[in-house]
């Protein structure tokens, strides 16, 4: 038997580490071997622990062995995170230093040191480990071609990170710039499971495309909290398992309790600390703590020298921590993939399986909790879906392209659409862009004597940059993640994190609140830092970040409904959930499958109309305000709504008697626009393209108030914009982004498409057990949805004029 | 037009929606920091503001002379956003404003911001004074009553847990301050250090700009 030909990796460099590590080679590592000796491009599906690291640089090591010392880059290694950059530099340190092989890497991120990227741009080395930012800008530099043209290939790992979003549309822009640049270029996309993975290669791949994929046999072991503790109707913050949870942490090694939000995180980590006789290490991880603090806790966490980790999805993604044992998900998992995702961090054994245990925080949730058990046992994925490419992104990419040296407008608009996002790019589009670029890109008036780039007398094809100090503002502008406008919170001279501008507006001094783990007082604001000093009070609001809400996935939601509709409760559920849904069952009905249950009754003085969508968040909200004007067209004088993943309030003064009138497809057409254009959604929207597409520049820490009066914001570009140039292209985006984004559009026009004949109406005399989670919401929002600026206004001069009364009758 | 009534320094204002102001008992209306021309003069530093700006705020400005026809216009400053500005008046512009000028005295008590500049037919002054009034653009020391513009007031409201910025005429006793009658200029809390020097904290009037009313707090 020729073993040389079974597995040609035994010749493979790496081959004699492996064996010294005792290691074998996963099939899928041998497959993607020869797919891409072969000249295909590939995407490799494989789950964590399966080598995926590796099995990218394979080919890369394979071929700069055999060139023998290779001059110049030849590999470029593509990661979401900075830190996960860092990491995959680790990785491949070990088999390079351990064989001595004579192979260059060096990562490039927005943390390298100007020294060292000017010396990496003057001598690079073999491999370049970077993000899609950073990437991005090193092809916006002068000698871009030059730097790339030999490159052979581009890894992009965790690819199913970048499929839906805009920094996938930077991404894939910047890939087809590479191919340009080096033909010869062969992609590798590394990937965790996914359903369609037939849109990925899509995406991905050009050359001979391949699909790769490993499945994990061992499936992980989940189950649901079994508490004692009665079970809340609504809520969110699992008060009512603290004291089991924390048996739980108790009973393992290293436990990561993943929750959903930051105000979350902060309040279980709060909790956890009251009731921590055992003196537990407990550390708490999310997104706006300081970056100091927060490799702290994953330097602990990976030399398991703390016990318990509360996160929310800021710990999805990362390092590997071989030594976490067992993983907590508290509230809803909103979908398959990030559930998986969250699991798999603990155990990266392959052959053993990850143990977690879900913790409902209200009745839906453990709904919810069981379908996505069930869903996970049968491998049914959530899909990601493709979007298509952002105008605001190509118009990024082409002041880049500006940047780096003069261009001809079609080379580059046939360049753009085979980037698999921009296929459907109208040549018309491309060159509204263009003059973006060039002016603003407004139409009745330009400024012709400001131009920014402008076109060659000689060739008008050719555009060209017209000062080199511009390549500035396209540095500071570059990118596709825009953040909420953030201050930073220090505790005397020590700095804790960052913090919404909109949360610290609502505080007045005095006003306690908790983060980092800490009840702190607010003392004061000056020029985005906030002082605060630790305070001695109980009572304390919690940061409400406004990142905080996930969608529930379609698929997931699907399965919600499916297993609601199963008639075995008792075998599902335990009893107080058996007991709900069975007096649901007497008193109304317990929707099927494909049905959308509609319940009516009076209450106080009210009537009170709740639709059951299983719809997501996002959609109910939009489908909330739809309503409330359809019903004030058929005059049922509408009072208000509460939406959550699952289902709609409304109540109206009057009785809505013909629901399905109203609730249909005409809804989206009639209403969409109006609604649109009297929330702020698009306008806040608009903020982000007008960065991105750079507009307007980017504010950074430190320049936001100047104490300048002069400073314009994005509001007021929108307000002008809309009302004297509608169709501008800036606008057309951030509608579409609207659409896509905060609306939801897409899902609720396929459920009101189809809503009017699976309407199951039922009128009741009060309140029915599945309504009850949903009206105890209605509290807790607030009480009019009415919340634009006037009344606001109006509100608080009434409210001023009647103490006035008060205090003339005195 | 609604307008919300505004005694200062004994006398009846009435502040409009549209940010101007107007002196009934002299006929006269006061707008301040219009910064004409702002958008062209960031396209010189290639930032493209949409360019409509002139023609809205003239467009503004002159439904306002014509449903008040009054005798005097006095512009307390900012009337131009820079020496670059003047290139977005067009021909048509000036011959629209020199019309106006058949029936209104244009006042321009100049600003920082177009010291400079001049056009054809405007009285041009660096403070002007009726009566106890002294109309300036930066306040000075005085005993008489200041109404003047620059700091582009706003307020911030918290209500019901909601925070809104919103536009805002504001006095004490002795100051009155304009809201920018611009549209792509921003603006400055008026619990600001720099307004706070001005004003000083206490016995502020503040006169929050909503869509169709001026409010009072």
């Amino acid at each position: 038997m020729n073993i040389n030909k079974s597995n040609p990796l035994l010749l493979h460099p790496l081959n004699k580490w492996m064996k010294k590590k005792k290691w074998s080679w996963f099939p899928h590592q041998i497959e993607t071997f020869q797919h891409v000796r072969t000249g295909s491009d590939v995407v490799v599906f494989a789950p964590t622990g399966a080598g995926k690291t590796l099995t990218g640089f394979i080919n890369p090591i394979d071929d700069l062995i055999k060139l023998k010392k290779f001059k110049g880059l030849h590999t470029l290694y593509i990661s979401p995170l900075k830190s996960l950059a860092n990491d995959i530099v680790r990785n491949l340190e070990k088999p390079i230093k351990e064989l001595d092989l004579n192979i260059s890497f060096q990562v490039r991120t927005g943390d390298t040191t100007p020294y060292k990227k000017q010396k990496q741009k003057q001598k690079p080395p073999n491999i370049i480990i970077t993000t899609p930012e950073s990437l991005a800008l090193l092809n916006s530099y002068e000698n871009a071609k030059e730097f790339f043209h030999n490159l052979k290939y581009i890894i992009i790992d965790e690819i199913h990170t970048f499929l839906d979003n805009k920094r996938a549309d930077l991404l894939s822009l910047n890939i087809e710039r590479l191919q340009t640049f080096s033909p010869k270029l062969q992609r590798i996309g590394l990937s965790a499971t996914l359903k369609n993975k037939q849109d990925a290669k899509k995406w991905l791949c050009r050359k001979k495309p391949k699909i790769i994929y490993y499945e994990n046999s061992v499936l992980p072991k989940i189950k649901i909290l079994e508490s004692k503790e009665r079970i809340p109707w609504s809520g969110h913050m699992a008060t009512y398992s603290i004291n089991e949870i924390y048996k739980e942490i108790m009973k393992s090694k290293l436990t990561i309790i993943f929750v959903n939000t930051r105000a979350q995180a902060e309040y279980m980590f709060k909790n956890l600390w009251l009731i921590n006789k055992k003196k537990l290490k407990i550390a708490v991880h999310h997104g706006s703590l300081e970056k100091n603090l927060r490799l702290k806790v994953e330097n602990n966490l990976s030399k398991g020298l703390v016990d318990c980790v509360v996160a929310t999805s800021s710990l999805e993604l990362g390092l590997d921590y071989g030594d976490v044992e067992k993983i907590i998900q508290v509230g809803a998992p909103k979908g398959i993939n990030r559930l998986l995702q969250r699991v798999g961090r603990s155990n990266h054994n392959l052959n053993i399986p990850s143990k977690a245990i879900l913790v409902p925080t209200n009745r839906f949730e453990f709904i919810e909790a069981k379908a996505a058990i069930e869903e996970i046992k049968k491998n049914n994925l959530d899909q990601i879906d493709l979007k298509e490419g952002s105008f605001d992104v190509v118009a990024q990419h082409i002041f880049a392209t500006a940047c780096a040296g003069q261009f001809d407008i079609n080379d580059l608009y046939k360049e753009i659409i085979k980037a698999y996002p921009y296929k459907k790019l109208k040549l018309n589009d491309f060159k509204q862009l263009i003059n973006l670029i060039q002016d603003g890109g407004y139409v009745l008036k330009n400024y012709d004597q400001f131009k920014r780039i402008f076109q060659l007398r000689e060739n008008k094809n050719i555009y060209k940059l017209v000062n080199r100090r511009e390549t500035r503002k396209y540095r500071m502008n570059a990118g596709t993640i825009i953040e909420n406008p953030m201050l930073k919170i220090k505790l005397g001279t020590k700095t804790l994190g960052n913090i919404e501008e909109v949360f610290i507006q609502n505080l007045s001094q005095g006003d306690s609140f908790i983060f980092a783990g800490q009840v702190l007082e607010f003392q004061s604001m000056k020029n985005n830092l906030v002082q605060v000093k630790r305070s001695k009070s109980l009572i304390s609001k919690i940061p409400s970040y406004s990142g905080g809400r996930m969608p529930l996935s379609t698929n997931l939601a699907n399965s919600v409904r499916a297993l609601l509709a199963k008639s075995n409760m008792r075998d599902l559920y335990p009893d107080q959930i058996t007991e709900w849904l069975k007096r649901q069952k007497n008193i109304s009905k317990i929707p099927k499958k494909d049905e959308y249950l509609v319940e009516q009754f009076p209450r106080k003085k009210n009537f009170y109309t709740v639709i059951y969508t299983f719809a997501g968040w996002h959609a109910n909200q939009t489908l909330g305000f739809l309503l409330l004007r359809g019903f004030k067209e058929f005059n049922y004088k509408p009072l208000g709504f509460v939406a959550n993943d699952y289902a709609i309030v409304l109540w109206t003064l009057k009785e809505v008697k013909e629901i399905k009138k109203i609730l249909n497809i005409g809804l989206l057409d009639k209403h969409l626009d109006n609604y649109l254009e009297e929330t702020s959604i698009v306008k806040r929207l608009f903020r982000d393209n007008a960065i991105i597409s750079c507009l307007i520049e980017r504010r950074l820490p430190g320049m936001e108030k100047t104490g300048k009066q002069v400073l314009f914001s994005s509001d007021l570009i929108y307000t002008v914009l809309k009302k004297n140039e509608p169709d501008h292209i800036l606008l057309k985006s951030s509608y579409e982004d609207a659409k896509k984004n905060m609306i939801d559009y897409d899902r609720l026009r396929e459920i009101l498409k189809k809503i009017d004949k699976k309407i199951i109406l039922k009128k009741l005399t009060s309140i029915s057990p599945l309504a009850v989670p949903i009206i105890l919401e209605i509290n807790r929002e607030n009480l009019s949805k009415k919340e634009t600026d006037e009344y606001i206004l109006e509100d608080l001069e009434n409210e001023i004029l009647k103490e006035a009364n008060v205090l003339s009758i005195n | 037009m609604y307008y919300q009534l505004i005694n200062f320094g004994d006398e009846e204002f009435y502040a409009y929606p549209n940010k101007s102001l107007y002196w009934k008992r002299l006929n006269t209306l006061i707008v301040s920091d219009l910064h004409i021309g702002k958008s062209i003069s960031y396209a010189k530093n290639k930032q493209f503001l949409p360019p409509y700006d002139t023609k809205e705020i003239l467009n503004e400005l002159f439904v306002s002379l014509d449903e008040i026809k009054p005798s005097n216009l006095i512009i307390v400053g900012d009337l131009l956003h820079d020496i670059f500005s003047t290139l977005s008046l067009t021909d048509q512009d000036l011959k629209n404003i020199s019309q106006y000028m058949e029936n209104t005295d244009f006042i321009w008590i100049k600003g920082n911001h177009d010291k400079n500049i001049q056009i054809e037919g405007f009285k041009i002054f660096t403070n002007y004074e009726i009566d106890k009034f002294l109309f300036t653009h930066i306040p000075i020391e005085t005993p008489l009553f200041q109404i003047c513009g620059h700091y582009h007031p706003k307020v911030k409201i918290v209500h019901r847990g909601k925070t809104i910025f919103k536009t805002c005429f504001v006095h004490n006793e002795k100051i009155f301050i304009l809201p920018s009658f611009g549209i792509l200029t921003g603006g400055l809390d008026v619990h600001s250090k720099q307004i706070s020097d001005v004003l000083n904290k206490n016995n502020l009037s503040i006169y929050p700009v909503g869509q169709d009313k001026v409010y009072k707090l």
